[in-house]
């Protein structure tokens, strides 16, 4: 037993190290990131991008603070971010909700083409949407930008979040339907908070991709004031040559509401939630 | 600080409305790829001026949107495959052009033009680019762009190192490079149209600018002796180590080739003239000692040996509107060649394709002389071929700066899949 | 005769029921989803240059270029290549990061955050620094070859190695999604289950492998099914990072369809490529998951 015990902890301190190797893995390049927005432009061409900076150089992430359409750009962004998630997670959890408790028919047919719509690539939906944009009146404005983005998260969203619903216990369900809880109320009561981890899954994921989206940003906006932040680098990239180092303090900018974002909906992850969860 | 950006963001915000409620009366649409300094105030400029000036006159105010190269193209198919082109827009003329041409998305402007007198602004060679069977489709803007050597002129004066005449002399430099512990040729080879200039010019200089036409117009083929010398001199080159090490993976848009002759690790570089605009603004401490010499001849070829390779303009604005609207969107076109509007483009350090274009930069003097000296001028294949083709010659071309395929093999791609445009387009 | 009736109106309730839950996600996916790839599988069918207004039907002769078009068959290998090795990379690394997490408990947060932000960053920080990581000169490689006495490694410029460099790379961005997957995974297993196998004398070790692991099995399921359908239909990395380069060593079957849209302006083959991708991609998930259920029943 001891002697198993020794066993156990030594297993455990080369997972630590293993693991703290790995740490530095995930890091290393966003650290270079970081960096190469404190150096100037002509450093990071004669330097390339793995050397420390010289002299910290602030100039690159003033210039992008005090630019106020950075700000007009993070102000959309968070729009659509939020708007987007908001919709996304109750449309998957209501598609999720049938397609992994009942019993219907057709069932077998819509999840297939659930499954078939994540392999449909992105592009050739570019012109039918371009064109919906229009016809809509909704080209050049941000308001375009959240069906889209929902309408490309769900097939996968919809797949994660199913999975997800057929492992919830049945008896939970079935005690609330003694209860007297109709199906409408059984979702919202006893499904959708026991799915807080799928969910926070989809926030998580589908918030960075959102967040990051670019092709139908560019596609369906063109003014100013209706750009997101992944156009943004935009300002430092030119047809004949390119900021570098503006570019990545612009990224490193970016990238920063969605750490804390991360930090904290990571929590929703932790073990234990499922009990908290049935016992409240 | 806080309070300011709040009050900047609300500004914004306003100024983004205004521009909504602007866009409700007669407004022209124009694309552009003005969005990194300088290019953006240079693309600003006419528009500025014909919004202040001439806007009440014509009845009509431009609106620009200024959008980055990459991707740009897709966008601008995207628009106008949903019948949404821009009134005005920005390109490269062409094989692309051709396209926008025949799907009715261009104007013809030659009258405009001739009444304008812009055909007495601009140089012959630029219209002829903006031209297609006959008509002026285009106005060009930006800029003369011929593939030259750049080269650091204090470094060579240091080590002895004089500019070559001929390909022989070129690599006898290169060899007393190699011993130098000096890289040749700075070339960063990722998006494949830089390494392609080495492949043009080769093939020009053994055997003349029409090779390409030849093979374009169905009367010739890539598959001949001058692409096999082309590709034999590169495979050459790359095995007595002429080349930076992963030159296809160097980026030209990291300045990897640049660095490469800033520092010293590598002799010349064979590229595009706008890199004085880019030097110029990166580094003006380099800028000081750079020099150009045009590509070297080849003893014994009887093809004309003074063509460069390049273009004489590579942004072009055509139109999509007619009427009052496309003489307002002329007349903004026209400011792009106004004496202050070249100044300023000549204080960038760039050179549009305008008769009275000239430069006290040294280096755009030792460019300029290149360019008089030129019998012609060679169209970039990648600008001049049709774009399934032009997509082949630069993969194709790539291989043969790892010697993964045969210079024959790589001609036959080329000559291949103009084959199968020909056949599509009879 | 009652009870007939009254189980009809209870599968009646639950189909009227079902219609009413999916219907924002049927409309949101008809709109935006199959409306689209109709048009394509139509488009596949014509001559046209993706810009004009006429397209010309042109019959099979795209699908016919298709089916014997070696390069898109190439590119179909190089996707092929990029589902196996993220299978083989992602998911079991993607298992031990989570893991791990959900041993250590609270305590390693840090490491949490951490591991997640190659997920968090954009592909086009990641492509520039990748390349500077993988260069052929002061690159990590060629460091790691000179220190034991080799030359100079050349990995993104080279057409035998470009891909499997990338597809490291796509790795390196996509193992933080597959951990957070299995830790919501590993969070639905109810605590109560660990502290029964701990009163039975089982290690937190035991309770793993006999315990957590199998019920992780349909998770790491859809996993799988995610993984593919992702490689399958890659685009982004490889854009960025080599754009089909060198040569067309890195050619996907999404950049070839790009090129032929946008590019070079022949959308008409374009859409065949991606009519015959969307095909490709949903038969091969399909034949996964049922090969995957199978093995679940037995």
């Amino acid at each position: 037993m001891v002697h198993n015990k020794k066993k156990v902890k030594i297993g455990w301190i080369i997972a630590v190290i293993v693991a703290t190797f790995w740490l530095l893995v995930a890091f290393v390049p966003f650290m270079f990131m970081v960096l190469t927005g404190f150096k100037e432009k002509l450093e990071v061409i004669m330097g390339g991008a793995l050397a420390f900076p010289k002299g910290f150089y602030l100039e690159n992430y003033k210039t992008i603070i005090t630019d106020v359409k950075f700000w007009v750009y993070f102000r959309n962004s968070v729009i659509v971010l939020l708007l987007s998630l908001l919709f996304l997670l109750l449309f998957s959890a209501f598609a999720a909700y049938p397609l992994s408790r009942f019993k219907f028919k057709g069932r077998n047919f819509i999840y297939m083409l659930v499954v078939a719509s994540m392999s449909i690539p992105i592009h050739v939906t570019m012109i039918p949407v371009f064109q919906l944009a229009i016809k809509t009146h909704l080209y050049d404005t941000i308001w375009v930008l959240i069906p889209v983005a929902v309408a490309f998260a769900l097939p996968i969203s919809v797949f994660i979040l199913t999975g997800f619903m057929e492992g919830i216990p049945r008896e939970l369900e079935e005690a609330a339907d003694i209860d007297g809880c109709g199906r409408y109320r059984r979702f919202f009561e006893v499904i959708l908070p026991l799915s807080t981890p799928g969910l926070s899954t989809l926030a998580i994921y589908n918030g960075v991709n959102i967040w990051n989206e670019f092709i139908f940003a560019f596609t369906l906006t063109q003014s100013d004031g209706n750009r997101t932040l992944p156009l943004a680098l935009w300002n430092y990239q030119g047809q004949y040559s390119s900021n570098t180092a503006m570019i990545m303090a612009c990224l490193t900018l970016s990238v920063l509401p969605m750490i804390i974002m991360f930090a904290i909906l990571q929590d929703k992850l932790v073990k234990g939630m499922m009990a908290g969860a049935v016992k409240g | 600080m806080n309070k300011k950006v709040i009050s900047l963001t609300l500004a914004a915000l306003l100024a983004g409305s205004m521009a909504v409620a602007a866009q409700a009366g007669e407004t022209l649409d124009f694309w552009e790829q003005g969005t990194d300094e300088p290019d953006k105030s240079l693309w600003s400029y006419a528009p500025d001026q014909f919004n202040a000036n001439d806007a009440e006159e014509y009845g009509f105010e431009i609106n620009t949107v200024g959008t980055v190269n990459d991707q740009y193209k897709q966008k601008l198919a995207v628009a106008m495959s949903s019948g949404e082109c821009p009134d005005m827009y920005t390109h490269w003329s062409g094989g692309p052009m051709i396209e926008y041409i025949k799907s009715g998305y261009a104007q013809d402007i030659t009258d405009l033009v001739k009444e304008a007198g812009l055909d007495q602004l601009y140089t012959e060679a630029s219209l002829a680019q903006a031209t297609y069977d006959g008509k002026i489709y285009a106005v060009p803007v930006l800029n003369n762009s011929v593939a030259v050597f750049f080269y650091d002129k204090q470094l060579w004066a240091d080590k002895g190192y004089e500019v070559p005449e001929t390909i022989d002399d070129l690599e006898a430099l290169c060899d007393k490079m190699k011993a130098d512990g000096i890289t040749p040729f700075a070339l960063a080879n990722q998006p494949a149209w830089t390494g392609s200039m080495y492949y043009m010019y080769l093939v020009a200089r053994y055997g003349g600018p029409d090779i390409v036409s030849k093979a374009y117009d169905g009367t010739g083929s890539f598959v001949n002796d001058a692409t096999k010398y082309a590709g034999d001199k590169i495979e050459e080159w790359v095995d007595k180590g002429y080349f930076p090490d992963g030159v296809n993976s160097l980026s030209p848009d990291n300045g990897d080739d640049r660095a490469l002759l800033y520092t010293g690790e590598a002799g010349m570089m064979l590229h595009g003239s706008w890199q004085v605009g880019s030097i110029k603004q990166e580094n003006p401490d380099f800028y000081k000692n750079l020099g150009c010499f045009a590509f070297p001849k080849l003893e014994g070829s009887e093809a004309d040996q003074s063509v460069v390779v390049g273009t004489l303009g590579d942004n072009f604005i055509s139109f999509n509107c007619t009427g009052d609207a496309l003489k307002a969107a002329f007349k903004m076109a026209t400011y792009y060649s106004t004496p202050e509007w070249l100044q300023m483009a000549i204080d960038a350090g760039k050179l549009p394709p305008l008769k009275a274009a000239s430069s006290e930069e040294p280096a755009w003097q030792d460019i300029l002389k290149i360019l008089n000296d030129a019998s012609a001028v060679q169209l970039w294949w990648d600008q001049y071929l049709p774009s399934s083709v032009a997509d082949v010659h630069k993969s194709s071309s790539q291989l043969l700066f790892d010697k993964s395929e045969t210079p024959e093999n790589v001609a036959q791609m080329q000559q291949d899949a103009m084959d199968e445009y020909l056949a599509q387009n009879k | 005769m009652k009870n007939k009736s009254m189980a009809d109106r209870r599968s009646r309730d639950t189909a009227i029921c079902a219609v009413v839950f999916l219907l924002p996600v049927l409309l949101l996916m008809a709109i935006f989803l199959f409306y689209p790839i109709v048009q394509t599988f139509i488009n596949s069918f014509t001559q046209w240059n993706g810009i004009s207004a006429d397209k010309v039907f042109n019959g099979w002769s795209n699908w016919n270029k298709l089916v014997h078009d070696p390069k898109f068959w190439q590119a179909f290998l190089n996707n092929v290549k990029i589902m196996v090795l993220s299978l083989v990379i992602q998911m079991p690394i993607g298992i031990l990061l989570a893991t791990f997490l959900d041993t250590g408990g609270r305590k390693f947060n840090l490491y949490k955050i951490v591991w997640f932000l190659p997920l968090l960053m954009s592909s086009v920080a990641v492509g520039y620094l990748f390349r500077y990581f993988l260069a052929t000169k002061d690159g990590i490689f060629t460091g790691l070859s000179k220190l034991f006495g080799g030359g100079a490694v050349d990995l993104l410029g080279n057409q035998k190695t470009a891909l499997y460099a990338v597809i490291l790379v796509i790795c390196w961005q996509f193992i933080p999604f597959y951990m957070v997957y299995y830790m919501a995974g590993y969070s639905s297993i109810s605590e109560d289950l660990y502290e029964a196998a701990a009163i039975d004398g089982a290690t937190r070790s035991q309770y793993i492998r006999s315990i957590a692991l199998p019920m992780l099995v349909p998770t790491i399921k859809s996993a799988i099914i995610m993984s593919v359908v992702g490689s399958l239909k890659y685009f982004d990395l490889v854009y960025v990072m080599t754009n089909g380069g060198p040569g067309t060593s890195t050619e996907l079957m999404a950049t070839y369809m790009y090129k032929n849209s946008f590019v070079t302006y022949n959308m008409g083959y374009g859409s065949a490529i991606a009519a015959g991708m969307f095909i490709l991609i949903t038969a091969i998930a399909a034949l996964i998951m049922k090969v995957l259920n199978r093995g679940g029943d037995d």
